[in-house]
């Protein structure tokens, strides 16, 4: 059709896909390239074709399907908490009330501050002796070494996850909601349907788009989590918070073998891939009969 | 819409005029504020007039990706500071551009050339050192009936002291054993087996020594000090021993900038890391530094090297050491300055690096680092006895061995 | 139905105990989200307690540490470098979002789904082994420490072009081919009709493309080496970052001044998110 050939044409010649192209699409290429070869940026000239040894060798490391498990349950443990107390949130800050900006304001600080000094902050409060467990003690309540015992050091950062991540996705939330027409609600009102149904039938369905955006992104974010484990536990204890990404770091980014690291990057894409269809299958099926 | 978005067009293009580069320029990439850089790079370029030098302050987070993605642009700068970790794989790389015909005179009045040379070569100049030793505090040594005025001497007196220590009442702890800390850890517990007369590698880096009743020994005695002490990372430990609430542990110099600003009131002793038995081993502990380079594909290698030697002079080194507090001169007798003799705490720190040993410059190193800290830790946490821990270290370093 | 229409433009102010309900359970949700954060300020208003809590409560306050901050050579450059390139790069993201982002929610353009997939991939890669590539491209194209370096990787980002597509998917149609029915061209349709009706998730790719970038570090300290280009995170973390210490206070009175900026952004914004309230009563 005439307007299908000017926007195709259009939107190829847009400056946006030259610098897309550029910035996005190269380097991303040239990871998946050096992934088969044992390129070293410290000697660019040497790099020779390997083939698939670094994936096998990734595959064949068991270090690597224990950082695969602990990101597992970090995404499964982090993703459905983040999301429903995103969406309550949103709710909850939707309508008009009295000091409405105060809150929405004061649940989406934690987004504010830079992820490394949030996991400063959280390493310091989940101390021994830190503020944490000062609180714990006043209560009467036990005081684990909550980073030093491998059981609940990775729950700790999963929690300091879902705290700093809710307020962030309440927004996305709320711009869902917003494109909701009111008066939906006004005619399910008339027909009698309670706050529940009124969710269920209008606000779930016609929000399906926004919450497979929040899904696909939280869970590509939280596939990739390496500051938090950085800062407050560097992988340990025992290995129980090393993540896909901090294994990365540590056994090949650091060693500047970035065709190693890159491999287990690609891994990592693929199951992200696989995981995003899923979701757009699960979530996104509505979209089709839409527009 | 369009005016907004012509603005910010034209903003991006006049940001894209790159700053004018001067030719002229040796460009030095290293990791120290610039007020106490800048001082000497001035003196250099007084007595260098025609070179002029631009210095650029590097973070410890993230400034070694940046020194990795300069050198893999084919553009690195000229000079750089590089830490002792980082050696092994870039003199390995072939990187680095050879100074051992340059540096060849500075021989006998540095110290550290352990970790800037592969065989004869010389790709480097020690420049600063850094070592570990014994934090003990005075106040709780007098509380425990113990002489606060000379740390303890051997492993059983340090066991003795902690012991004591640890029944004080008011939350106190003896000894602080450090958990795994990546690349710390290494650096608390290696003291004790080199003490012991324990080795990694072999002399000559091609077989693995690790796996020795002296090793398992340290360790045993690693791990006894837990029943005297507290478990913690660096920063948690450094915090109690600040706040008074631990007895001893194995620290470093930055502690002597950190104590006058955050704990004044803080009575405390430096003492060299205890031997096994006063007729045995000896006071070991873990040595890095940091090294000046330059790279093969620099563009002023030859006034890199002239401000390398520059910076390396005993007043110069001095003056940064002066100023960061956390490290000390490479120079040879560095305590003999009257700005150590007016500190023996400083001094003690200049003196253990007499006894202290560098890491085995084989370029697997950080993995076989890794292999040690992660055994260690199990034993730490009682998965694995230290006979079965440093057995299994060893095994990993030997696998190491065998790659690239 | 033009009575309830009438009502939506003039909204009367809430009820007081609507209100006071709400507060009951979102105030104590409230309080616990913001705990960190008194910490954070009550370090960074005490000078010499390190990052002793205990030391923190006792006191003395004072803002030394905030004085100390803004005296600190190249604080105030820093600033504003990072609010020029931020505001750049919203810009650019925004428009980019609004332009691609409708065009594949429309569908106008063939295997659309193909293309969506794609660009959201580039968002499944770590950084760590982008960063590499990205710096060779910047060093061929000789954009190495010029404020280019920090515009132009982010000008384009998957995130928000991803986002705006979800929600034009969700947007009713009827609009815009009732304005083609009209004889509009596809420039107009999306301008006068699309775009204002976009506002509410423009808003939100603003607020995360400002947040992204004002809080970037390794991209900006990779790319620039000047001092005079460099942004807020990497200037604090060389004033305030050593080797084996961290200079607590004066780094939570920079985190706490560096906060600031985003939040107006954010108070500024979400009121456009509010806007959509015609978006749904054109009906």
């Amino acid at each position: 059709m005439r307007t299908h050939s000017r926007s195709t044409a259009w939107f190829l010649a847009s400056p946006w896909v030259i610098a897309f192209a550029l910035f996005g699409l190269y380097p991303f290429l040239f990871s998946l390239g050096a992934s088969f070869t044992d390129y070293t940026p410290l000697a660019p000239s040497s790099t020779r074709f390997v083939g698939l040894a670094n994936y096998t060798r990734a595959l064949n490391d068991p270090a690597f399907w224990s950082a695969l498990r602990n990101t597992a349950l970090f995404v499964i443990g982090t993703i459905p908490f983040t999301t429903a107390a995103a969406l309550a949130l949103a709710i909850a800050v939707q309508p008009a009330f009295r000091g409405r900006t105060l809150f929405r304001v004061g649940f989406f600080l934690p987004s504010v501050v830079s992820i490394v000094v949030l996991s400063l902050v959280f390493k310091g409060l989940y101390a021994n002796h830190g503020g944490l467990n000062g609180l714990l003690s006043a209560l009467h309540l036990p005081t684990p070494a909550w980073l030093q015992n491998p059981r609940t050091a990775l729950p700790a950062i999963m929690a300091m996850d879902v705290w700093s991540a809710s307020g962030y996705y309440m927004i996305i939330f709320l711009a869902g909601l917003e494109g909701i027409p009111r008066d939906l609600y006004d005619a399910a009102r008339l027909d009698g349907a309670d706050g529940w149904a009124r969710f269920t039938h209008i606000t779930l369905p016609l929000l399906r788009p926004t919450l497979l955006f929040v899904l696909v992104v939280n869970s590509i974010r939280s596939l990739q989590i390496f500051a938090e484990v950085f800062v407050m536990t560097r992988g340990g204890p025992l290995g129980s918070t090393t993540t896909v990404v901090y294994h990365l770091y540590e056994q090949a980014f650091s060693r500047f073998q970035l065709g190693q690291a890159s491999a287990v990057a690609y891994l990592l894409f693929v199951l992200s891939l696989g995981l995003a269809w899923v979701q757009m299958k699960a979530v996104g099926a509505q979209e089709q009969s839409r527009s | 819409m369009k005016q907004v978005l012509g603005l910010a067009l034209a903003a991006l293009l006049v940001g894209s005029c790159a700053p004018q580069k001067k030719p002229q320029e040796v460009v030095f990439w290293q990791f120290w504020p610039l007020d106490v850089i800048q001082p000497l790079v001035t003196a250099f370029e007084a007595e260098n007039p025609g070179i002029r030098v631009r210095v650029e302050q590097l973070t410890w987070d993230g400034g070694k990706d940046k020194i990795t993605a300069a050198v893999a642009a084919g553009a690195p700068p000229d000079l750089c500071e590089l830490g002792s970790t980082y050696m092994p794989r870039f003199l390995q790389s072939g990187a680095l551009s050879d100074w051992s015909a340059g540096v060849a005179d500075l021989r006998a009045g540095l110290r550290g050339w352990e970790q800037c040379m592969v065989g004869d070569a010389i790709y480097g100049l020690p420049w600063v050192l850094g070592t570990r030793a014994l934090f003990y505090n005075k106040t709780l040594f007098a509380k425990a009936g113990l002489d606060s005025s000379r740390g303890p001497e051997t492993w059983a007196e340090l066991q003795n002291a902690a012991a004591r220590i640890q029944k004080l009442r008011g939350n106190v702890h003896g000894y602080g054993v450090s958990l795994n800390d990546k690349q710390k850890l290494f650096k608390k517990f290696m003291p004790y087996a080199w003490g012991n007369g324990g080795e990694i590698l072999s002399a000559g880096l091609d077989s693995a020594r690790f796996d020795s009743p002296e090793n398992v020994a340290a360790l045993e005695f690693y791990l006894g000090l837990r029943a005297v002490g507290t478990l913690g990372m660096q920063d948690a430990l450094d915090q109690e021993f600040k706040e008074g609430r631990l007895g001893l542990q194995i620290s470093g110099a930055w502690l002597f900038k950190q104590i006058p600003k955050e704990a004044p009131g803080l009575r405390y002793g430096v003492a060299l890391v205890p031997r096994p038995a006063v007729d045995r081993g000896t006071h070991a502990s873990f040595a890095g530094g940091e090294v000046l380079v330059s790279f093969q594909t620099s563009k002023r290698k030859e006034d890199a090297l002239k401000l390398a030697r520059f910076l390396v002079r005993p007043d110069n080194a001095l003056a940064l050491a002066m100023a960061a507090q956390s490290v000390q001169p490479a120079t040879v007798a560095a305590d003999t300055a009257a700005y150590y003799r007016e500190r023996p705490m400083q001094q003690v720190l200049i003196q253990q690096f007499t006894t202290a040993r560098f890491t085995p410059n084989h370029p697997a190193w950080d993995e076989m680092e890794q292999a040690i800290e992660a055994e260690v830790e199990q034993a730490l946490y009682d998965k694995k006895s230290a006979a079965e821990a440093v057995r299994d270290a060893n095994a990993r370093i030997a696998l190491l061995l065998g790659k690239k | 139905m033009s009575d309830s229409r009438e009502q939506e433009l003039a909204p009367p102010p809430p009820p007081w105990a609507m209100s006071i309900r709400r507060w009951l359970w979102l105030i104590p949700l409230l309080l616990a989200t913001l705990l960190p954060f008194a910490w954070m300020v009550a370090l960074s208003i005490s000078p010499n307690a390190g990052n002793s809590m205990a030391k923190a409560l006792q006191g003395p306050w004072d803002l030394s540490q905030y004085q100390t901050l803004f005296r600190s050579a190249g604080v105030g450059r820093y600033l504003l470098n990072s609010l020029g390139v931020a505001v750049v790069v919203v810009i650019l993201n925004v428009v980019t979002a609004a332009m691609v982002g409708y065009v594949l929610g429309r569908k106008r353009i063939p295997g659309e789904r193909f293309w969506t997939l794609g660009i959201v991939a580039t968002l499944m890669v770590p950084k760590q082994t982008l960063m590499i590539p990205l710096y060779l491209v910047l060093a061929r194209l000789h954009l190495l420490d010029t404020y280019a370096a920090l515009i132009l990787p982010f000008a384009v980002d998957a995130f928000g072009i991803f986002l705006v597509r979800q929600y034009v998917t969700q947007l009713p149609i009827e609009l815009e081919e009732a304005a083609r029915v009209d004889g509009a061209t596809d420039w107009q349709i999306f301008r006068e009709v699309a775009l204002p009706l976009l506002k509410p998730v423009l808003a939100v790719v603003a607020i995360q493309a400002f947040l992204t970038n004002w809080n970037s570090f390794l991209f900006p300290l990779i790319f620039v080496d000047s001092d005079r280009l460099r942004t807020l995170p990497v200037g604090l973390a060389l004033l305030s970052q050593t080797e084996h210490s961290v200079d607590w206070g004066f780094l939570m009175a920079g985190s706490t001044v560096a906060s600031l900026p985003v939040v107006a952004v954010f108070v500024a914004f979400q009121r456009q998110i509010l806007s959509g309230l015609l978006a749904g009563a054109e009906k």
